[in-house]
């Protein structure tokens, strides 16, 4: 298939990218991503491994449809909680972004930490920048094998580890790395551990910064929760030109210069290959490196730190900074109402869960002259990790009591159970279709473990 | 194809719809279970809860490739606006 010649303007978006080599910085900045690197990942890759009440504490265990975190375990019909997790990350992501931009980005997105983390390993096995842009230029001799080879070998072994990690997130971990060892795993298994895997290395290890480019969703929508309040990286153009190479010691005024030295290092340890100078692009993760890269150079030429630094758009313009706008309160404040609303509820839980089912096929049935009887299916769902026996009661008409075929009915942890519940009323006590009643639920052994159904009763019209 | 091409078709067609068949299976396999769905359906055939996942799944995510890689010929091969 042939295609026409792409217009100019286009070609940008097609030219063959060059590698980029992301100079290594020192710097507080730095020294902060590291730790959120070495704390997410921690997290990640050792949370499965945490036990709570003999199993592993975080479970997901699709199989028999349970989610276990920590001591709750959430079932499908915990569907609400999992929507509003999703709807806090959501405005967390929406307030913070609004508050200090791409803070996700440059800090806690998993594209982020993974890439940080394979350039480690690229810098243990290939070395710095310098070296590396030698080595990609360098013919194919034993050296560079070596180094090459070493750090995909590092790349293959930290993919599969994490791809073991992350379906230990779905089958209990131990069991697992044990079959995976020994090569025994079931088919899923080693097809999402390959993909989670495969996805890994491909991102971190070669896509890097075109997956905030091409592939972000958030990176192409975040500007819209951006105003002329939020932080965002910024090079004081004021301060910084005319930039200019000068030796050290000179007061730049003098020579007519600003305090931008045109040492390219900010350009250089930029992860996206930008030109911050150039002003905010949506290229910018806001990862601060080349703040730390400026500050340092400030350091050296004696002159005062931020140059590059976080700010806003009004501040550059030296107008007012407000924090605290409408958007930001907005946000802060749902936030915290659905925040609050999640935990009162999370702690108001039962461990049970009762349907009631009316029997379709008879309306009521008379028992005998005195007493009229409905018939309900009562599905009983254990959510808890032990055993209760629960009795089944019944109160809002005058007279009424409830037969099942035992005293009590017993159901195991994380299991269902059906009761025929028969309902019945003194004839002279109800009359006509759907007089409400109510069906309460109660441990034997614990008595907070109780639910309240409403159902009604049905009786002959007189 | 360039290469940049190529990462861009990857980028616009399947990664969007992995990501909407991820939710939409989530939402989905949370409120019905794979389980009724094969019962009323094929219960001759031998499915495990977790096949019925996965297709579920990869049926979510052709769908959303065919409706990207659709938008991707549509807006990208044809004729383009004059400037
Ligand atoms: S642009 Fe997207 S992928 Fe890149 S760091 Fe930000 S959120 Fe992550
Ligand atoms: S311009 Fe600075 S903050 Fe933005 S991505 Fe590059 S190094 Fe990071």
């Amino acid at each position: 298939m042939t295609r026409p010649e792409m217009p100019a303007e286009d070609a940008g978006m097609y030219v063959a990218r060059e590698k980029i080599h992301p100079r290594e910085v020192k710097g507080r900045f730095q020294n902060l991503r590291n730790l959120a690197v070495i704390v997410l990942l921690g997290i990640f890759y050792g949370l499965p491994w945490v036990q709570w009440d003999g199993r592993q504490a975080v479970l997901f265990d699709l199989p028999v449809r349970q989610f276990h975190i920590f001591g709750l375990t959430f079932w499908p019909q915990d569907f609400l909680y999992l929507a509003l997790l999703l709807i806090i990350a959501a405005l967390t992501l929406f307030f913070f972004t609004a508050l200090a931009g791409r803070l996700w980005c440059g800090y806690a997105c998993p594209q982020t930490v993974w890439t940080e983390a394979f350039i480690w390993m690229e810098r243990w096995t290939e070395g710095n920048r310098q070296k590396r842009i030698k080595l990609d230029k360098s013919p194919w001799n034993r050296e560079k094998v070596v180094r090459r080879g070493s750090k995909h070998l590092l790349w293959v072994l930290f993919a599969l580890f994490t791809g073991v990690t992350f379906v230990g997130y779905f089958t209990p971990i131990t069991e697992l790395v044990g079959r995976a060892v020994s090569l025994d795993l079931g088919p899923w298994e080693t097809f999402w551990l390959l993909f989670y895997g495969f996805a890994t290395w491909g991102n971190a290890g070669f896509l890097r910064e075109q997956v905030c480019i091409y592939m972000c969703p958030y990176a192409r929508f975040q500007s819209a929760m951006f105003d002329r309040n939020t932080l965002i990286i910024s090079y004081d153009e004021k301060r910084g030109e005319p930039r200019g190479g000068r030796p050290r010691g000179v007061e730049p005024r003098k020579r007519g210069l600003g305090d931008c030295i045109d040492c390219n290092l900010c350009v250089q340890a930029c992860p996206t290959g930008i030109d911050i100078r150039e002003g905010l692009q949506y290229e910018c993760i806001a990862c601060a490196a080349c703040i730390d890269a400026c500050d340092s150079v400030m350091d050296k030429m004696n002159y005062p730190r931020g140059l590059i630094r976080y700010s806003t758009e009004n501040a550059m313009e030296g107008k007012k900074v407000r924090t605290l706008r409408p958007r930001v309160l907005v946000y802060g404040f749902l936030l915290l109402a659905l925040i609050t609303g999640v935990l009162v509820s999370l702690t108001q839980r039962t461990p049970l869960a009762v349907e009631v089912l009316a029997d379709r096929n008879v309306i009521y049935r008379e028992v005998d002259w005195e007493t009229i009887e409905n018939v309900y299916t009562v599905r009983i769902l254990n959510k808890d990790r032990v055993s209760h026996a629960y009795t089944l009661t019944v109160e809002g008409l005058p007279g009424i009591e409830v037969i099942t075929r035992s005293e009590q009915i017993r159901v195991g942890p994380g299991s269902t159970a059906s009761e025929v519940a028969r309902v019945r009323v003194p004839r002279d006590a109800v009359e006509g279709v759907g007089n409400p009643f109510r069906l309460i639920m109660q441990s034997v052994d614990d008595p907070s473990i109780r639910t309240v159904n409403n159902a009604r009763f049905n009786a002959p019209s007189e | 194809m360039t290469k940049k091409r190529l990462l861009r078709s990857v980028g616009g067609t399947l990664w969007p719809s992995f990501l909407t068949a991820a939710f939409a299976s989530v939402v989905f396999f949370a409120n019905i279970d794979p389980e009724t769905l094969h019962m009323q359906t094929l219960p001759d055939w031998r499915i495990s809860r977790m096949t019925g996942y996965a297709i579920g799944f990869f049926m979510f995510w052709g769908v959303g490739l065919a409706s990207s890689i659709i938008t991707f010929v549509l807006t990208d091969g044809g004729p383009r606006e004059s400037t």
